[in-house]
């Protein structure tokens, strides 16, 4: 963890301030120290979905550093002055491998969040399904 | 991101009142539905959705209350909606949501407007 701690940066985030595009190369992940980052997905050139906020110290984003294709899938807006810390997506790397037992915690974290979301984009399918079949049933 | 709902129901004269508190999510779906259950067997045919100041609504979220005005709309009951912010407001309406719901600035706007008539 002393390592880890070395190769953060705490950064300010400002209201309005887009922290991550959706689409981007996968550069950093953040996690919130205080202040509230709004999670969105592009639907149409006008539209963002929004997918989720974080406002507890500790939310992390950006996880799409971790894994390949290193492509950002979300993208992240301030929506309320704050810090994060910032890691960067080599130096993760480099320690995930040099530090196996960390690496493996990071790696096991990542994959419940994942399957977390999962199950919930899983159930949003389920209701869309059961709307439509109700709608075109009546 | 909240992982429950609490959802108060009060009848304000003709209308009955969804108090709802914290963030609506897919995981709001089971309290939104026993809520709705709960009106319908009591025969409401006016329902003010109200959330708490500063709620966000996910994708998820927007999905759950779109099975519930299908379920309003079938059951020809009037819903309004009331303590959405600026920005959910325009997604409401981006949506379509606003197409089945009125929404309101103000519960007491909402209950003048409601309240009486058919």
């Amino acid at each position: 963890m002393e390592r880890l701690a070395t190769m953060t940066e705490e950064v300010r985030i400002e209201k309005g301030q887009r922290l991550l595009q959706e689409g981007r190369e996968a550069k950093e992940l953040y996690v919130l120290k205080e202040g509230a980052v709004e999670l969105t997905m592009k639907a149409e050139e006008d539209f963002e979905i929004p997918v989720a906020i974080l406002r507890r110290k500790g939310d992390y984003f950006g996880t799409s550093a971790l894994v390949a294709p290193h492509e950002y899938t979300l993208s992240a807006r301030c929506v309320e002055d704050g810090t994060s810390l910032v890691m960067k997506q080599p130096d993760l790397k480099k320690l995930m491998l040099e530090d196996h037992e960390l690496g493996c915690t990071i790696m096991r974290n990542l994959a419940q969040h994942l399957l977390r979301r999962l199950k919930e984009a899983r159930q949003e399918l389920k209701i869309h399904f059961k709307t439509l079949l109700k709608s075109m049933r009546s | 991101m909240e992982q429950a709902n609490e959802i108060c129901l009060e009848q304000l004269g003709d209308v009955t009142l969804f108090d709802i508190r914290g963030d609506v999510t897919i995981l709001s779906e089971p309290f939104l539905h026993e809520a709705y259950e709960s009106a319908n067997n009591q025969g409401a045919r006016k329902i003010l959705l109200q959330f708490e100041k500063n709620a966000y609504i996910n994708s998820g979220g927007i999905s759950v209350l779109i099975q519930l005005l299908v379920e309003t709309k079938k059951n020809n009951q009037q819903i309004g909606i009331t303590g959405l912010s600026d920005h959910f407001k325009k997604i409401f309406n981006m949506v379509g949501i606003t197409k089945f719901a009125h929404i309101y600035d103000t519960r007491e706007e909402a209950l003048e407007d409601m309240s009486g008539g058919s």
